[in-house]
């Protein structure tokens, strides 16, 4: 037996019951190593434990909408006036359980209703996730306590989907010592061994002619967490590595700048609708950012002015905005490299950071995500190069099967898109925009070189099941530290 | 982009499936967005507004497929003008740009009306901004009598579209939903209208809403188009397109003359063709494709365009309704596409330099991986925050010269730069209750202020611990180590008064005589302040004062 087990046991012997708390204090040993022994001494059959709940469930606000209706059982609804194509349906957290549950069958790219889907829709079955999530939800802590027993796996479901927490609490709350419990402690004094180790224990080497006495190794221990970096900065950091392994340099630029170097430069009329207030955040302190490269703005007044036949506004160009997009920091950097003399062409650059969308922020949509941006500047490179640098990128992230397909942005030509193939959903996910800089652009910013050019987001890509498999971008900003603390490992 | 819906039936009238758009359309630069049984929904990029319209996503389909041989490959029109609109000086001040056209025996039946009337509404929604910068109105010609005027007043009357009877324009902006909808760009006290009328009555309240007389039918034969805008190059744009879906509807397209106050006239719509030279070499150094001039040609006609050899280039004729087509660039890109992006064989990019990483991203990793040695779990917050977070829970007084604000949000309680990170992380504490305690994490990050005039960027770390047994201690272990891991020696803990926290428990680091952040036991008007019951100890540690970009 433990000297734990024993101290308990001296402690709780003659007492009509005793609380964690009392033998916390009487015996001096740890939480964690009182529950440990008390875990032991019950299998004995040496105390008798009175235990409470052992977890306490919350709804989260995903939990609370949840009780009406969940996204798979509005999914199975939609479907039920025929089956639709994959590439139509935006929810993947419905698609997923409604895949899980039987209810649906995804075939050639199109989900189907099963049997039991169909009835599901019409309401002939009840989904049994949503009765116990409705049990959970209305607060009586013994109905909680009945499901947390009786309904574990959809209890465990429920958190894992993140509907709701659970925490752990002590599983004890108060010990009585049995009659084969005072007889354990009788023989106890007379058992030999070491328990405990100790610098005496060790140092005087009692143990040489006493052995050891065994634990009971398949006694519960503390669940710990390891503390670690955000899954986001994890992420990008992966990123960070593949670009820098392919030659190119880190650089960064400004998160707050003005409309010139966000929009302008880049050849985005300045009556485009993206630059409007409720696509852009544009400040009201400071209202304007100045722009004291007077060559630039004069090319690029020039670039505007014969290229959309439209007023420019250098008033506009001067507005203080957070940047929409990483992009800026390239037009940054090929301004930057008119002056460069001694550069050493072909020279790869990329940049990473935060962007910003002046959304309504909801479960779909954050106002700030972070994107990566990349140029290549040189002589005769081209559209072919463009791609092999990519598909080199997405081969290091285990994508061999990136494709290429024609896109359109205002500052490229031709411009392009990576997309990948996802075999199982039918469906393509796109990956990033990217493209030639425009001549027009290059010839403003003073470089006589060719430029190859992409960006694309960094939460997207960490919603696919090969990469992280997140169920939502908003899941890792809020930080909770549950999620944090039990959540899985890139898989890249 | 704009999204717009046409029926399949339509297209398999034609010979296009839903499986055969699915495959043409990524490979043409259009995305499918949606395929019901009913419908075939094309997201449409800013670049091709003609796209938008049925006629001419069928005719770049037929272009790139050969199939549908398309019947005119030289747009024209006849010569005689047989409107003529009559431009007033006092439009001038508010709209001053029109074009118009005449199209007879044009055939509207089937869903070819639906398709031109959602074409002049997509089009002067996102082409035209909301029709502020093009509008467009289709009219029956037989009801419009005698030459036209186009003029603004400060009122007027007229009966609009779907209703009985005649209205005032300042009714039509407040009561029609049109109006209602466009009215936007009329403000000020008194607003002038621009409208254009015949010798009988007023044709259209320009952009909002036309007339109820010379609404169009599936069986109306003839009609007349008036464009008008704020910009030149857009309404001639808008014309050519309109003009070109006509002559492919097998229509006679007339010109209008548009006559202006000054005494001049001109001609409408152009439908001029543009002329593009594309050399060879500028074709394979941007595509890296090797393709001959008659490749060139055969690729450019797939796009739609008219093609033939000038020496070592080729000779484009750019279609008047390709109003993106600015120069060589965009006919090359068309011709990367023509010849297929799944076709270029990658080329990897010469050049053996090292890459190179930004040390302040390094740096940042660092002081990371310390803290999560620490037992600190990292947070990431975003920038975007308001004052009650940022200030008001830390009990701190503030000042809008202090910090960044946002002109505008459409979510709520976003409306400024965040000046400090701690806030951030106490929130993300109140979102963790639940969970089991001890719970520390830190972030690092930006924070924005102003110092004056001048903006100054920073970065920061913050830390937060909460738990029952939480003191003043616990945080000054972590500052200390922080220092000392960033080879600091010469620091020292002085006391110090900030209302976040407790008088007496709160310290800030200094270096060299200069404070560089800020520690202690939170007040417990802070953390009951974010919703937290327990204690609550943790600070702010500037990393680096003012960031300067090196461009």
């Amino acid at each position: 037996m433990h000297d734990y087990e024993i101290k308990i046991l001296e402690q709780i012997k003659g007492k009509k019951e005793s609380s964690l708390e009392e033998l916390e204090e009487s015996t001096g040993v740890p939480r964690d190593g009182i529950l440990w022994a008390i875990e032991n001494l019950a299998e004995k059959n040496a105390v008798d434990v009175k235990r409470k709940p052992s977890v306490e469930i919350a709804l989260t606000e995903e939990g609370k909408a949840d009780t009406k209706a969940f996204p798979e059982e509005r999914l199975v609804k939609s479907l039920a006036s025929g089956p639709k194509r994959m590439n139509e349906i935006k929810d993947q957290v419905g698609l997923s359980w409604a895949k899980r549950n039987g209810w649906i069958i995804i075939d050639k790219g199109s989900a189907a209703l099963t049997e039991e889907g169909k009835k599901v829709a019409s309401g002939k079955i009840e989904y049994e996730a949503k009765a116990v999530l409705n049990g959970l939800a209305s607060g009586k802590s013994d109905v909680a306590d009945k499901l947390a027993r009786e309904k574990k796996g959809i209890v465990e479901a429920l958190a894992k989907r993140g509907v709701i927490t659970l925490r752990e609490r002590s599983a004890v709350s108060s010990i009585t010592i049995t009659k084969s419990g005072e007889k354990l402690l009788e023989t106890a004094s007379k058992e030999t061994g070491v328990g405990a180790l100790s610098k005496e224990a060790i140092v005087g080497q009692a143990w040489k002619k006493q052995g050891f006495k065994p634990y009971n190794i398949n006694a519960p221990s503390e669940t710990i967490y390891p503390a670690r970096l955000h899954p986001i900065r994890e992420f990008m950091n992966f990123i960070r590595q593949k670009w820098l392994e392919m030659g190119f340099i880190e650089v960064s630029g400004p998160i707050i700048d003005s409309a010139f170097w966000n929009f302008d430069a880049l050849f985005s009329p300045q009556d485009h609708p993206t630059r409007e207030m409720q696509d852009t955040f544009f400040l009201s302190n400071p209202k304007q950012l100045n722009v004291e490269d007077i060559e630039a703005l004069e090319n690029v007044k020039k670039m505007h002015t014969t290229g959309w036949g439209d007023i420019w506004r250098e008033e506009l160009a001067k507005s203080a905005v957070l940047r929409t997009h990483t992009t800026s920091v390239s037009a940054h950097y090929m301004r930057k490299l008119a002056s460069a003399v001694n550069a050493n062409f072909p020279l790869k650059l990329f940049s990473i950071g935060s962007v910003f969308r002046n959304e309504s922020v909801d479960y779909k949509h954050l106002a700030e995500l972070h994107q990566v941006d990349g140029i290549i500047v040189g002589d005769n490179l081209t559209l072919a190069n463009l791609i092999a640098s990519l598909k080199e990128f997405y081969g290091k992230l285990g994508m061999e099967n990136v494709k290429f397909r024609p896109s359109y942005f205002p500052f490229t030509e031709p411009s392009l898109e990576a997309y990948y193939y996802d075999e199982e959903h039918g469906d393509s996910i796109e990956l990033l925009g990217g493209g030639i800089i425009r001549k027009e652009i290059t010839k403003a910013m003073g470089i006589d070189k060719t430029v190859l050019a992409w960006g694309g987001g960094i939460e997207r890509p960490m919603l696919n099941s090969r990469i992280f498999g997140l169920d939502s971008i908003l899941t890792p900003y809020k930080n909770n530290i549950g999620w944090l603390r039990t959540r899985g490992n890139l898989k890249v | 982009m704009a999204i717009v819906a046409f029926d399949i039936k339509d297209l398999e009238d034609m010979g296009y499936t839903a499986k055969k758009l699915e495959d043409i359309g990524p490979k043409m630069g259009i995305e499918i967005e949606e395929i019901s049984e009913k419908e075939v929904k094309i997201n449409v990029t800013p670049n091709r507004p003609d796209l938008l319209d049925f006629t001419g996503f069928l005719r770049a389909l037929d272009n790139f497929t050969g199939e549908n041989k398309p019947k005119e490959k030289h747009y024209s029109i006849k010569t005689e003008p047989v409107l003529s609109i009559k431009v007033m000086p006092e439009v001038k001040k508010v709209r001053p740009y029109i074009a118009g056209l005449v199209a007879q025996n044009l055939d509207l039946r089937g869903n070819k009306l639906k398709y031109l009337i959602n074409f002049t509404n997509k089009f002067a929604d996102t082409y035209g901004r909301k029709r502020r910068k093009i509008g467009m109105g289709v009219h029956r010609l037989s009801r419009i009598k005698g030459d036209l005027v186009y003029d603004a007043a400060s009122e007027g009357t007229m009966t609009p579209l779907e209703s009985k009877s005649k209205m005032k324009f300042s009714d039509i902006i407040k009561k029609n939903e049109k109006g209602q909808e466009y009215g936007y760009m009329f403000s000020g006290k008194k607003p002038l209208y621009p409208f254009i009328s015949d010798s009988e009555k007023t044709l259209v309240l320009v952009p909002i809403v036309q007339c109820e007389e010379s609404k169009t039918t599936e069986d109306t034969k003839d009609v007349f188009v008036e464009i008008t805008g704020t910009s030149k190059k857009a309404v001639a744009e808008a014309a050519n397109i309109v003009a070109c879906a006509f002559i492919d509807l097998g229509a006679e397209v007339f010109p209008v003359t548009i006559e202006y106050p000054t005494g001049g006239a001109e001609i409408t719509p152009l439908l001029n063709y543009k002329e593009i030279k594309v050399k060879l070499a500028d074709a394979d150094r941007t595509i890296g494709a090797p393709m001959g001039e008659r490749d060139i040609i055969g690729l450019a006609n797939k796009m739609g365009y008219v093609a033939s050899q000038y020496g070592k280039s080729v000779l484009v004729y750019i279609p008047p309704y390709r109003v993106d087509v600015l120069n060589e660039q965009d006919i090359i890109e068309d011709i990367a596409i023509s010849f297929g992006y799944d076709r270029i064989t990658p080329i990897p990019v010469y050049g053996t330099a090292n890459g190179l990483a930004s040390e302040m991203a390094e740096d940042e990793n660092k002081i990371a991986t310390m803290m999560v040695g620490l037992g600190y779990m990292e947070a990431i917050n975003s920038l975007l925050t308001n004052e009650k977070v940022n200030f008001e829970n830390m009990s701190c007084k503030y000042d809008k010269s202090m910090y960044i604000t946002l002109a505008d949000s459409k979510t709520t309680n976003l409306s400024m730069i965040r000046t400090d990170l701690l806030p951030g992380l106490m929130q993300n504490l109140a979102g963790s209750m639940n969970e089991r305690m001890p719970q520390r994490l830190f972030e690092i990050g930006r924070v924005f202020n102003m110092n004056g005039e001048k903006l100054v960027e920073s970065v920061r770390l913050a830390f937060a611990s909460e738990h029952s047994k939480a003191n003043f201690a616990e945080a000054k272990s972590v500052v200390e180590s922080f220092a000392r891991f960033n080879g600091i020696s010469n620091f020292k803990i002085k006391e110090q008064k900030n209302s976040a926290y407790i008088e007496g428990r709160c310290a800030s680091l200094e270096v060299n005589g200069i404070s560089v952040g800020v520690f202690g036991e939170l007040h417990p008007r802070t953390i009951l302040g974010f919703g937290l019951e327990e204690p609550v100890v943790g600070g702010e540690i500037t990393v680096v004062k003012e960031i300067k970009y090196e461009v």
